[in-house]
């Protein structure tokens, strides 16, 4: 009897370690597109994905900050992922979005040009960044590949970093 | 360990608090030395701590505290009086107490400090002064001391267990009786041991004894007849008075400060036990100590209450204005206001919650002025008034260091030495007034010496010399902005630096201080009388009162504790003085600048003649901003811009408006720094100005269409097209808002049509005219509504025309071409 329980036990023991070990495997990503190039971040590190909503300049920062905005009641700055990625600025249109990021205590908006999908991807479909970015200054976490494009996976604390 | 943690807590809380209170009462002690209540007060705090600390294991703060009550015990029984000396030996044993209580904060220990040098100079002075019996102290203050932590235990009984305390107080004391009757021995001793009786003689003694014995002795016998153990801790002491150690009960675990743990556990108290239990229990109640976080908590949440009323206010005033006249706008009205009211009173007692009187900061400055006036040699004192003013706690403690320095600087540069304030005239000790009071929603806090006074003139040449001003500037100052030069960083007057000033760098952190809390400096000073420092200060810092103003389209608020007054001025009383813009306010120049180019606004329009200019005071200098607009007062909620944004110069924050939008709050003290170095655009902006409107043929005219109707969108085209300008089509209020904002092209005129969905063309009028940047955008209406009332609404709304359905092509073209003053500029 108990050899069977202690059987019983055993098997549920490993399934349970099965799974993470399968959990582990796969990382859940947001994709979206800034510019032309898709990017993703792991959907943890996102508070929430809002429509656009007013903002207030704040003097004295960088163009890609766009100001600060109110999030129920919580004062939040907005940066343009354009902006920071150096492309051309570009109208809001009906798809733009702000994602709330946060990491930590830190948390902005930031303002994409439209979202994809969310993606499961296996680790071992992530490749690292590529070498000619210096490992310190990057925002790059690492490149996904899927069966028909390549997402860049972006390092959450990095983009909420303030370098200015 | 968690109880121990606790405990240790609470011991370090309290005992803080005792020690506040005991600077205050040492030197107050100094000039009554026999006021009888305050040296017991002192003797309870030396007692109340050494009780906690032995129980806590402290033996060092212990073995410091027990020698420090024996030299206050005998101080109380009027053995030795204190002087100077005595005093300076207490007040270096208070110093070494809080030092220690410090250490046990931060280290949770009391070791590494050598208390062995101070005990032995408190002992000296027992022995010096005191010419006591020899080996009297040692003991006195230890049995004074055992009986009294036998005391402190009663607060932690039950009143069985305070009943059975005094029957074996009682039993003591009938067996010493009988000892001294006997005239043996230890009844001396036992005399001296319980010197806390002395206040009686010793036939007094004996009469009260005899009384007492009368009246319990039957009682006691019974009692004692049942509680065998109760008869055995009345008989050791009889046996052996220097074992009553050993009986003293268990103490409790908790550390029971005891209301009177001094006075004398004397029999003629014996109810009184039970009393001071039951007042105990009953100021217990009536405070409790709440951690502040909590109460940080709750007025973060009071502040989000404030935006929502402000919110609510302002949908109330919308909702009013357009169902004017309905039967629920009264109940509304009647919701909000209650609303309001409420919400009011909450934040103002919530805000009292974390009021606390100013006080708790006044208290260490007799001690500091006795030191100093000891090490300076002059004889000062101090006049304090108004410590019960309460303000607010986060104050409260930015408020010390200020007022250290400024008292210092009284002290050593205010005040003169007696032999010249005597060849002035003058008494030969100075006073300093410490007055605090309320003054609306400030808290003014005010330092009068009767000194020297500041010599502007010395001022001046001394900032000269250190290189902090030019001697041109020197010449142009006021009395005021000189006074202000000893603010400056690296300013002083003093000829050489000692321990007390000298440095530079007081005064600079009461001006960065008192900045930091909204504040202003006011200095008074009159030469060879003396000099007033005035500190006015904000009540609270969380939830303020400030005035928003307008540049362009973005608002700004404005912290209504530094503005002085608002005055409007037209742009040619603005004058420029080697590149700054200035203005004569009444007889004063104020220099002026800008809040567009502070901000970096890009400066679109400017078609006023008129400019606001906001007066602002912060500490002790003054600027003028020019603005926009006054938009109003308004209560606002500082909020932080959060670790992303922040220390961004000039911000000190933002807050959340009624209609959800986030507005900056200005930092004015960063905002003077940064006047300083801003060049300045006040006159050269019309220049600018005009170049956006040059128009250099039909299609740089831009007009915008909207209509809900497809059709009527075509009609409107087709009238319009042969003038060859640019149209713009847009379906609704909605739409044309977001045209509008996205800013592509900058119309000259705009049809709409009053009938749309989702946003009407009232609603939408409305809207645009919120913006500076269009006010003079002609708004015309095409519609079939005819009615007067249409009418009226459209004008209200801001349409300059009102073109009614149908119309010719030729009429529309015109009143656009008029409107947009078409062919003029070509």
């Amino acid at each position: 009897m108990s050899n069977q329980l202690q059987q019983v036990i055993n098997k549920q023991n490993n399934a349970l370690i099965g799974d993470e070990s399968k959990i582990d495997d796969v990382v859940q990503l947001v994709g979206f597109i800034v510019g032309e190039e898709e990017f993703a971040i792991p959907i943890l590190s996102i508070q929430e994905i809002i429509k656009p909503i007013s903002c207030t300049r704040v003097p004295q920062t960088p163009t890609y900050i766009l100001g600060v905005f109110n999030l129920r009641g919580s004062v939040i700055p907005l940066i343009d992922l354009r902006a920071r990625f150096g492309l051309t600025p570009q109208k809001h249109t009906d798809e733009t979005r702000f994602i709330v990021m946060k990491s930590g205590d830190d948390v902005a908006g930031f303002v994409i040009d439209r979202l994809t999908e969310a993606i499961r991807m296996p680790k071992k479909d992530i490749g690292p960044a590529p070498e000619t970015v210096s490992e310190a200054e990057t925002m790059i976490d690492g490149v996904g590949k899927q069966s028909d494009r390549i997402v860049t996976i972006l390092k959450v604390h990095k983009l909420l970093e303030r370098n200015f | 360990m968690d109880e121990f943690e606790e405990i240790l807590q609470d011991f370090l809380v309290e005992s803080f608090e005792l020690i506040e209170q005991l600077d205050q009462d040492l030197v107050e002690l100094e000039t009554r030395p026999d006021d009888l209540d305050l040296l017991n007060r002192i003797f309870r705090v030396a007692h109340t701590i050494k009780g906690a600390s032995s129980f806590l294991n402290f033996d060092t703060l212990t073995h410091l505290t027990h020698h420090m009550e024996n030299i206050l015990n005998l101080a109380r029984h009027g053995d030795i009086i204190i002087d100077a000396g005595v005093m300076d030996v207490i007040l270096e044993s208070i110093d070494l107490m809080k030092a220690l209580l410090v250490r046990i904060r931060d280290t949770r220990s009391d070791n590494g400090l050598d208390v062995s040098a101070c005990v032995v100079r408190l002992d000296a002075a027992v022995n010096g002064d005191a010419p006591v019996v020899a080996a009297a102290p040692e003991p006195v203050a230890a049995t004074a001391a055992l009986a009294d932590e036998e005391e402190a235990d009663y607060s932690g009984m039950s009143d069985a267990e305070v009943e059975a305390e005094i029957e074996r107080l009682l039993a003591q004391k009938n067996a010493e009786a009988i000892a001294k009757r006997a005239g043996s021995a230890p009844v001396v001793e036992k005399n001296e041991e319980e010197a806390d009786y002395s206040g009686m003689s010793d036939a007094e003694v004996e009469a009260e004894i005899e009384r007492l014995l009368a009246e319990k002795n039957a009682e006691a016998i019974a009692k004692r007849a049942n509680k065998q153990s109760e008869d055995t801790v009345a008989e050791i002491p009889a046996a052996a008075p220097a074992a009553v150690v050993v009986p003293t009960p268990e103490p409790t675990t908790q550390v029971a400060p005891v209301a009177k743990p001094a006075a004398a556990p004397a029999a003629p108290r014996r109810a009184e036990p039970k009393e001071d239990a039951d007042a105990k229990g009953a100021t217990v109640e009536q405070t409790i100590r709440v951690d502040v976080k909590r109460l940080d908590h709750l007025m973060n949440l009071i502040g989000e209450l404030v935006l929502g009323k402000n919110r609510l206010i302002k949908i109330n005033d919308d909702v009013e204005e357009r169902y004017e006249g309905e039967a629920f706008l009264e109940e509304l009205n009647q919701v909000v206001s209650i609303v309001s009211l409420v919400t009011t009173d909450l934040q103002i007692a919530v805000m009292k919650t974390r009021m606390l009187p100013i006080g708790k900061v006044f208290n260490k400055f007799p001690r500091m002025i006795r030191d100093l006036s000891r090490e300076l040699n002059k004889k000062i004192e101090l006049d304090i008034a108004g410590e019960d003013t309460e303000l607010d706690k986060s104050i409260v403690e930015e408020i010390g260091d200020p007022l250290v320095h400024i008292i210092r600087n009284s002290c050593d540069h205010g005040i003169e030495t007696g032999d010249v304030r005597l060849a002035a005239g003058k008494e030969e000790g100075g006073t300093i007034q410490l007055k605090a009071y309320h003054e609306g929603n400030h808290i003014v806090i005010q330092i009068i010496d009767d000194g020297k006074g500041l010599d502007t003139d010395m001022l001046k040449s001394k900032a000269i010399e250190k290189g902090l001003i030019t001697e041109k500037e020197a010449d142009g100052m006021t009395d005021k902005e000189a006074y202000g030069l000893i603010f400056r960083p690296g300013f002083s007057t003093a000829a050489q630096v000692t321990s007390v000033s000298g440095r530079g760098v007081g005064m600079d952190v009461v001006k960065t201080n008192i900045e930091k809390l909204n504040g202003m400096i006011d200095i008074d000073s009159e030469l060879g009388r003396g000099t007033s420092m005035k500190l006015k200060i904000p009540l609270t810092l969380a939830i303020i009162q400030a005035l928003l103003v307008g540049v362009q389209e973005e608002y700004y608020a404005i912290p209504l504790a530094s503005v002085l007054e608002t005055v409007r001025i037209s742009k040619d009383e603005i004058y420029t003085v080697e590149n700054r813009s200035v203005m004569r306010l009444r007889d004063e120049v104020l220099s002026l600048v800008h809040i567009g180019d502070i901000f970096e606004v890009e400066r679109v329009f400017d078609n006023s003649e008129h400019a606001y200019v906001v007066v602002l005071g912060l500490a002790e200098s003054k600027i003028g901003l020019i603005v926009d607009t006054l938009i109003g007062q308004e209560e606002i909620v500082i909020k932080s811009l959060g670790e992303y944004l922040k220390g961004i110069e000039g911000i000190a924050g933002a807050t959340i408006r009624g209609d959800g939008g986030v507005t900056l709050i200005v930092d004015v003290a960063a905002l003077m720094q940064m006047a300083k170095s801003v060049k300045s655009t006040v006159g050269d902006e019309n220049s600018s100005g005009k170049k956006l409107g040059v128009k250099n043929n039909a299609s740089d005219y831009c007009v915008m269409i909207v209509d809900d109707s497809k059709t009527d969108r075509t009609i409107m085209r087709k009238s319009l097209e042969p003038m060859g300008i640019t149209l713009v089509e847009a379906v609704d209020g909605i739409e044309a808002m977001n045209i509008l904002k996205q800013g592509d092209h900058f119309f000259d005129a705009m049809l709409i049509d009053i009938e749309m969905p989702r946003m009407d063309g009232y609603t939408l009028a409305g809207e645009i005219k919120k913006y500076n940047k269009y006010k003079n955008l002609p708004l015309i209406a095409v519609t079939s509504r005819a009615g007067k009332a249409d009418r009226m609404r459209g004008v209200e709304s801001g349409m300059v025309e009102y073109i009614t359905k149908p119309y010719s092509f030729d009429y529309l073209m015109n009143v656009v071409k008029r409107n947009i003053k078409f062919n003029e500029g070509l």
